[in-house]
């Protein structure tokens, strides 16, 4: 009993865990460059997809593969930005041009995919074998390893904006572009530079968690589901990805455990909805605004 | 629509004779393509552009107030719900059932919009997605509006009788196209009867400025719950000809990711045009997509390509390109106001999570 | 001398700030009242309170014998309070005269059916409406850029038809909030023009402003807040000797 709720648990923070990469990734992009970037989710299935070429097929170790799984979107990404977004970024209707092209990056990239892997879902093998004892519970030793690189780059990443220029620009430049500017921020760079750690937080989440999770298509469609758990959190507030990731996958973990079917999930929504609806800020943001308009 | 009619003061009449010209010959056209196109595929392809396109306008309408909604495939599903059950379990006429089912979109969008739109900006946005994830689930998980399987056996609509015409029935696809283009007229009067009366100036002014409107005494609540739910309905109209049309119909074509297509139709079509720029937008798409289908798996690549392409290259839309001279600039702010909301918002918010680590 | 806006022990609180605390004013009709202060010193908040653009913490507001305490922005616009915003708040995107007209919304008598269906009547009532806003326009002579974009305009012409807008609700009481700003001599001059000629219509106006010759010059009466208090009401004669409103402005180390 207790090893199936440890089970539940371990499951519960990998997916949560997989959630907070995702929103913390796609936090970075739309608070710091404004994009909405609806596309994001296919990142995260080219990570995953990639560590499986690399592992499944072509024998490459786990390790080097997803840093490879993690580089690839990650160039991606920024050529994408380069290409596309830097020059929607100049126009007056930047937000909606931008979603539009979004949109027609994840039809494109999740076309190609499909065209490229095939539409099965495919399995990764464990990078360890064996299960870790504590006590009266086991897990597999497999799935903690995984969950402490998630939480290895996710310190990484607070190191990355608390303590280095390039984060702190990006800080300031989500707070107050223009201010940003005057203070001598290039932000096409720094935008550029958030797509990037974005998309790679993303490959790397596909990737690293591909041994838990599995590798499907449909991978690439949680965007949208990433993106309420960034509002639930606050959208910017990285703590706030980090409890409502967390949030949502041990719910997620459980619920699946516990109760079944749609019902649950139509309960689970009605709940996001709720919290939104009382504070739009997210969890850790303001509760009913008073900002005009 | 004011600058033109201003403008050319002077020569109005001539204006407008020439507008009605092109609009009437433009009704004959249509009107004669059944008589010209034999092959019901084209016939199905324009029901379909009609449909999308009506649903893009209703997205420009709200977009006009300032509002983005991810609920259009929502209420679309609502009224194709409502039509099919009250068509398969109470037996009700489609004459009947698309009126009434209109009327129910049109109610559920008063309460759901009564809730909603008080929020605004981003809430509003998020609240409509999460509103079209759950009524996914809704649908396909209740047996009342069967499952994933969905509801089949949906009856064509019974025969009508027109003065002067033989009873027309519904068992291929023309009857079906006129009684479209039908509906997009009755949608396309409406709509101008609103944005040219004054509800289509409040709801401008909402949208460029809703502090300024505030304070001109438009009561910003009321004006977009008005468009929200005109939109809904006119979704639920759409929906109820789908499942008559389709016959069947399953919970997940009314998701969310529709909502995203037709936006782009609506986007790329040009925003400033509320009622040509969907149907263009709508049309081109189309077209790109049926004349460039090299094999099906390769068509969506392609057609996204394009929509790339167009939206780096045709900043204000396809309409965009014509310019109709009086307009130096495009009135185009509002959107950057939305674009402003956001990082408002953004900074406001990250003021206070100050416990960032 | 009736008074038309009554404000008492007005108070608003951002967080743990006091933007406005206990404050008291009375507006006497068809006066041109001034309300200065250093920066910072809640005279937009005043104003906002007032429009209605939020509610205060506490205290009340009334106007014309009627409490509008709390009531919404456009429910004090129906009631005849307008204003001006100290960043020209305009709709960019149309025309200077589309501007104006909307300014209008409160006034039409026709039936909604009757605008929606284009009868006539309704038809005429704004042709009728678009007349009076050309009027405005003329009133402060805007009147040859009424198809510009407001956009377009200069400055000057911009802080002249967020007026415009404000006039066109047909208010009583007028709050111009730095209606001057970013003036030459010569705009001003006209501005200061175009406000007096507003009060000789029956029009009670506000307006906060920071130049000390302007204020002498319009103002019958001067009021001054400094951290959201008021600290000195009257003439600008005994104003100007008031010993805390040198320290205000100036600092203690003042004159």
């Amino acid at each position: 009993m207790a090893s199936t709720l440890a089970q539940l648990v371990v499951d519960g923070l990998g997916m949560g865990l997989v959630y907070v990469l995702l929103a913390s990734g796609i936090n970075l992009i739309i608070a710091i460059s404004g994009i909405l970037f609806i596309a994001y989710g296919q990142f995260y299935m080219l990570g995953a997809y990639i560590l499986w070429g690399l592992v499944v097929l072509l024998k490459v170790p786990f390790f080097i593969s997803l840093c490879v799984a993690t580089v690839v979107p990650a160039m991606l990404g920024g050529v994408i930005y380069r290409l596309i977004f830097q020059r929607i970024q100049s126009m007056q209707r930047q937000f909606l041009n931008g979603i539009v092209a979004s949109i027609g990056l994840m039809v494109l990239i999740g076309q190609a995919a499909l065209l490229a892997f095939g539409t099965s879902s495919r399995g990764v093998p464990p990078v360890f074998t064996g299960m870790l004892n504590v006590g009266v519970v086991s897990i597999s030793f497999d799935k903690v390893v995984l969950i402490m690189l998630a939480i290895v780059v996710l310190l990484g990443l607070h190191f990355l904006l608390q303590k280095t220029n390039v984060g702190r620009a990006m800080r300031a430049v989500s707070f107050n572009p223009d201010v940003a500017a005057l203070q001598g921020v290039n932000s096409s760079r720094i935008y550029l530079g958030a797509m990037v750690v974005g998309c790679a937080l993303a490959g790397f989440a596909g990737g690293a968690m591909s041994p838990m999770f599995g590798v499907s298509p449909q991978m690439g469609m949680t965007t949208l589901l990433v993106l309420l758990v960034v509002v639930l959190g606050g959208i910017g507030s990285m703590t706030g990805a980090i409890i409502a990731g967390l949030i949502l996958g041990l719910t997620l973990s459980f619920g699946q455990y516990f109760i079944s079917g749609g019902l649950a999930q139509i309960f689970f929504f009605i709940v996001i909805g709720l919290i939104i609806f009382f504070r739009p800020g997210g969890l850790l943001g303001q509760p009913a605004e008073e900002m005009p308009l | 629509m004011d600058n033109l009619r201003k403008k050319c003061r002077f020569n109005r009449n001539n204006l407008r004779s020439g507008k009605l010209i092109g609009l009437f010959i433009l009704a004959i056209i249509l009107v004669l393509v059944p008589v010209v196109v034999h092959n019901p595929y084209y016939i199905h392809l324009l029901i379909m552009v009609s449909m999308n396109a009506v649903l893009a306008m209703t997205f420009i309408l709200l977009l006009r107030t300032g509002l983005i909604t991810m609920a259009i495939a929502g209420f679309w599903g609502i009224g194709a719900y409502a039509s099919a059950l009250l068509a398969v379990r109470l037996h009700l006429s489609f004459w009947l059932a698309l009126p009434a089912s209109t009327v129910i979109t049109g109610i559920i969008a008063l309460l759901l919009g009564y809730l909603l739109v008080r929020r605004g900006g981003i809430g509003f946005v998020i609240e409509t997605l999460v509103f079209a994830f759950i009524i996914v689930l809704v649908f396909g998980t209740f047996d009342v509006f069967g499952g994933y399987v969905g509801i089949y056996n949906i009856p064509r609509p019974d025969p009508i009788s027109l003065p002067f015409l033989a009873p027309i029935e519904f068992t291929s696809k023309t009857p079906y196209y006129y009684l479209m283009l039908f509906l997009v007229l009755i949608v396309v009067l409406v709509f101008s009867a609103f944005y040219t009366a004054w509800t289509g100036r409040a709801w401008r002014a909402i949208g460029l400025s809703p502090r300024l409107a505030e304070s001109l005494g438009v009561n910003i609540f009321r004006y977009r719950l008005l468009a929200f739910i005109i939109a809904a309905a006119v979704a639920g109209l759409m929906g109820s000809f789908f499942a008559h049309y389709y016959g069947a119909i399953i919970p997940s074509t009314f998701g969310p990711y529709k909502t995203l297509y037709v936006q782009v139709y609506a986007i790329l079509g040009g925003v400033n045009f509320a009622i040509l720029g969907p149907i263009i937008g709508t049309l081109l798409m189309t077209i790109a997509s049926e004349f460039l289908r090299i094999s099906k798996e390769v068509e969506p690549i392609v057609t996204s390509l394009i929509v790339i392409l167009l939206v780096m290259f045709l900043p204000d839309g396809i309409m965009g390109l014509i310019r109709r001279g009086q307009r130096p600039q495009s009135p185009a702010k509002n959107i950057t106001r939305v674009a402003g909301w956001i990082r408002a918002f953004l900074s406001t918010t990250n003021s206070d999570s100050r416990d960032r680590k | 001398m009736s008074i038309i806006l009554e404000v008492k022990k007005l108070s608003k609180h951002f967080g743990g700030l006091a933007a406005i605390g206990q404050l008291d004013l009375s507006v006497i009709e068809t006066e041109i009242l001034g309300l200065i202060g250093p920066n910072g010193a809640g005279k937009t908040t005043l104003f906002n309170l007032i429009s209605g653009l939020f509610p205060p913490t506490s205290g009340k507001v009334i106007f014309d014998g009627r409490d509008i305490t709390g009531l919404k922005a456009h429910e004090i616009a129906h009631l005849g309070i307008s204003r001006t915003f100290q960043a020209s708040l305009l709709f960019m995107g149309i025309p200077v005269l589309d501007n104006v007209f909307t300014g209008y919304h409160m006034s039409y008598k026709t039936s909604v059916w009757s605008r929606l269906l284009r009868m006539p009547s309704a038809l005429k009532e704004e042709e009728l409406l678009r007349q009076r806003a050309m009027e405005i326009l003329e009133f402060t002579g805007l009147a040859s850029l009424k198809y510009e974009l407001a956009a377009n305009l200069a400055h000057g012409h911009q802080r002249i038809l967020g007026i415009c807008m404000a006039l066109a609700t047909n208010p009583k009481l007028l709050l111009l909030d730095e209606p001057m700003t970013g003036m030459n001599i010569r705009e001003a001059q006209t501005m200061i023009d175009i406000i007096r000629r507003i009060r000789d219509r029956g029009i009670t106006i506000v307006v906060i402003e920071h130049n000390m010759k302007t204020v002498a010059n319009l103002c019958d009466r001067i009021m001054v807040l400094n951290y959201g208090r008021k600290i000195a009401e009257g003439l600008f004669e005994e104003i100007k000797e008031n010993k805390e409103v040198i320290e205000a402005y100036l600092g203690k180390e003042g004159t």
